[in-house]
């Protein structure tokens, strides 16, 4: 019995990570990062959004975006330098995306949008004095931000000024731009010579701001600080810029400026990212053909001039990862949302669910460009919750007895007869033995036959179980169990039938440690090798990722026996999981099939597996699968085996093999009664995770205590017993000489009577 | 003041122990689970004292409530 957790009233706490070292891990995730073109814009406009919006034919949507970072966007669209489309990702393989002909579409053939809402205009007034380029969009960024502007400039009208800040702008677009001009809430004190205005009327405003020409009449020579726009020794906003995005993004700062400066704050406080940056962003270009430019001259040239732009993102992990897809959300979120589950002290811990969901198969850390290892922080989470009395014992418990099963009721350790001390040991793993013992039998018998210097045999588990629910007491018990029984047997060479196990072995036994394909492909095959003349898709064990040495020696096994192996997506290193890994077989049966469905979408072939766990679940969802060791003796592994099975078939091998090969007699034990089962029954106990041994074990107790109830519409008898965590029901009927199951099922609370 | 029961199931005479020969009754019980306790009405037995856990109750409310307390 494994203990449980006392209390859900522990309040211990151990942190998962440093603050540093979670943020050197979430700075690996690239997924947030923004698109090369948006990084480009010195404006920061949501370029990805914007063509996004066009693409499904929403330009309203689209004007609105590009009307944001801009008040004259018409201006602005007409000499834009257009850096974004210098950077499209699409120019690796083609034409990059025409962004400002979109950005035109948008201005064309999208409705302005609606005025902002009911901001209470701002009590600093401001005044602006002569007109260029960067005090026009000065002017309406201050309007934007709800100061009172006054304009003092030599011209008589929008018009005329327009001309002066924008010259050489077509009609149209001046036009277009004296309309917003307008509009706008600004105070135009017109045919006034600029600085003659600063002079008489600087005093009253509390903001002032000067074109670059006129600032220096005023103040010739004057110092401005150009990363805010500000001449600090003036208190004056101005500043020199270049072209149109110059100005634009100049007039943006000195906006900024102006609200501190209100405040009376430093102009450099607090002013968060500005301009353009550099992206860390990965997009694979993988099944991108490369297409050329499409002129936007309709709003279905426009649109399909969007369609073209590849939306830029990294999601290489989750486009692997079954698990990922699950819960949508991208390795960073997803470890800061752990640790934070990891770091309460009381409430509810909502990712208890997700932490024991991944399969810790260490793909992700292959597909990710960073190598970001979801796996590690989903097992160190596990780890520190064992730890602190946190992780409940439920989701793990069954598999944790089987291991236990594997290692104490169902272990065997014997040196080949004949051998004191043997030069190999084979150890099958706990899912070869539980699946398919036929082949464990021939495997090891072809071993002994084979190899000089004795083979032993050694039936139980590698400790992956324990390792992979975060048990770290019980995983170190395990090493130094397995480590004495190697001892014993005079620390033979280890020859393993799994790719997880050779991987746990490593990790501890300081042996030689091969998988038994090296073995074979050292030997050659035996000549009763079943041929397979036909196409197969090999999938690779997550247990062998990292290990290209058993990932082709597999395939070379596999051709030399006839089988076609084809190329599927996602093989060798960035194969997933089957969904056995990381007990997401017990934690969540959901996420496991989705992980197994992952794995069956990438050929529609039969499954050549070399791991047991992997053959079995494809096999349950009506693949055919078949284990590479089953062709190599010619022996089949048992159709799906229900959980009864599996551990039936682990003693069983034990037994047969120490009757067969060490003549030891094993006494079946007599239970005195027979149990039969309705089909029900056994179909309810494989999904309620209740074994056949605990059914005997309740009907045990029953014969002991007599107690047991009748339902009087049924007729059947119920009966319970608390074993371990767990109380079992049973709802039978008396037959000759035993019982006939009809249903049974369990609970972890405890019942008990109270006065 | 009476103690509050999160569940109440009356056997309605519809079940007898078989130990006893006598008809369930519905009698006082506790759930216990991880340091915590939920008073309840279950059909007991009221010779030997055997709580009755119908099917429907584990694997509806009481798993429900398991689930809950061990992500606490």
């Amino acid at each position: 019995m494994i203990e449980e957790r006392a209390s859900t009233h522990v309040y211990r706490q151990k942190r998962m990570f440093t603050k540093e070292e979670l943020e050197a891990r979430e700075h690996l995730c690239v997924h947030e990062q923004p698109p090369y073109c948006n990084a480009a814009c010195p404006l920061k406009l949501d370029t990805k959004a914007m063509i996004a919006a066009v693409s499904a034919g929403d330009f309203d949507r689209a004007l609105a975006l590009y009307d944001k970072i801009t008040p004259f966007p018409h201006i602005l669209c007409a000499l834009c330098e257009a850096p974004c489309e210098g950077k499209c990702k699409l120019h690796e393989v083609g034409e990059g995306v025409s962004i400002r002909e979109l950005e035109t579409a948008a201005l064309r053939f999208g409705a302005p949008p609606k005025k902002r809402g009911l901001l209470r205009k701002k009590n600093k007034k401001a005044a602006i004095f002569g007109g260029d380029l960067f005090t026009l969009f000065l002017a309406g960024e201050l309007c934007r931000k709800m100061y009172p502007v006054t304009v003092f400039c030599q011209q008589d009208g929008y018009a005329a000024f327009l001309r002066a800040c924008a010259s050489g702008m077509p009609e149209e677009i001046l036009a277009a731009s004296e309309q917003t001009l307008s509009r706008m809430d600004i105070t135009f004190v017109w045919n006034t010579d600029p600085a003659e205005a600063f002079a008489e009327k600087n005093a009253s405003f509390d903001l002032r701001c000067a074109a670059y020409d006129t600032a220096q009449l005023l103040f010739p020579g004057l110092a401005v600080d150009e990363a805010v726009m500000v001449c600090r020794e003036h208190r004056l906003i101005t500043g020199r810029t270049q072209g149109v995005l110059g100005a634009a993004f100049g007039a943006k700062k000195a906006a900024l400026s102006a609200d501190r400066l209100a405040q009376n704050l430093d102009p450099a406080n607090t002013r968060g990212e500005e301009g353009s940056v550099e992206t860390r962003l990965y997009t694979s270009l993988d099944g991108v053909s490369p297409s050329q430019r499409i002129p936007c001259t309709d709003r279905a040239s426009a649109v399909a001039e969007a369609k073209r732009c590849i939306q830029c993102r990294c999601e290489e992990c989750i486009k692997g990862c079954a698990y990922l897809q699950h819960y949508k959300k991208f390795p960073r979120i997803l470890t800061r949302e752990i640790y934070n589950n990891v770091s309460i002290i009381m409430g509810d811990h909502m990712m208890n669910k997700p932490i024991n969901a991944c399969s810790l198969c260490g793909q992700c850390s292959v597909l990710c460009p960073n190598g970001y290892d979801m796996a590690e922080v989903c097992h160190i989470a596990r780890q520190n919750m064992v730890t602190t009395g946190k992780m409940p014992l439920a989701p793990h418990e069954f598999a944790l007895m089987d291991m236990l099963f594997s290692n104490d009721e169902a272990f065997l350790c014997r040196p080949q007869p004949g051998y004191a001390q043997c030069k190999y040991v084979f150890f099958p793993g706990c899912q070869a033995t539980a699946i398919a013992p036929a082949t464990v039998r021939a495997a090891y018998l072809d071993l002994c036959q084979r190899l000089e210097g004795g083979v032993a045999l050694m039936l139980g588990c590698c400790g992956a179980i324990c390792d992979w629910a975060g048990r770290y007491e019980m995983y170190d018990d395990t090493v130094k169990f397995l480590d004495e029984q190697l001892a014993r047997l005079g620390n033979p060479t280890v020859i393993t039938g799994c790719p997880t196990c050779k991987k746990q072995l490593s990790s501890h036994a300081q042996l030689e440690i091969h998988g038994i394909w090296e073995i074979l492909e050292a030997i050659g095959v035996p000549e009763k090798a079943k041929r397979l003349e036909k196409p197969v898709a090999v999938h690779d064990a997550c247990g062998a990722r990292g290990d290209k040495a058993t990932q082709q020696s597999i395939r070379r096994i596999a051709e030399s026996l006839g089988c076609q192996v084809t190329q599927t997506p996602y093989e060798g290193d960035k194969s997933p999981c089957c969904g056995y890994g990381g007990l997401t077989q017990y934690t969540n049966r959901e996420v496991a099939k989705e992980m197994t469905d992952k794995c069956l979408e990438r050929s529609d072939l039969p499954y050549l597996s070399y791991c047991m766990a992997c053959r079995d679940r494809f096999a349950r969802e009506g693949r055919e699968s078949m284990h590479l060791l089953e062709l190599v003796y010619g022996t089949s592994a048992d159709h799906c085996p229900d959980i009864s099975a599996k551990r039936y078939n682990r003693l069983s091998l034990k037994h047969h093999l120490l009757e067969e090969i060490w003549n030891e007699e094993v006494i079946a034990m007599d239970l005195g009664f027979t149990v039969a089962y309705t089909p029900e029954a056994e179909a309810m106990m494989d999904d309620r995770m209740i074994l056949k041994t605990d059914v005997i074990r309740v009907l045990q107790s029953l014969r002991q205590t007599g107690e047991a109830i009748r339902e009087e519409n049924s007729g059947l008898l119920l009966t319970r017993a608390r074993l371990g965590n767990v109380t079992f029901w049973v709802k039978y009927e008396e037959v000759d000489g035993g019982y006939r199951v009809h249903r049974a099922y369990s609970h972890r609370m405890n019942i008990v009577n109270r006065l | 003041m009476a103690e509050k029961n999160y569940y109440t199931i009356d056997p309605d005479g519809k079940l007898t122990c078989m130990k006893c020969g006598v008809r369930l009754e519905k009698g006082k019980a506790k759930f216990l689970y991880l340091d915590n306790g939920f008073p309840v009405e279950l059909p007991v037995c009221p010779k030997c004292g055997f709580i009755y856990v119908p099917e429907e109750l584990a694997l509806g409310k009481v798993l429900s409530v398991e689930k809950a307390l061990e992500d606490k």
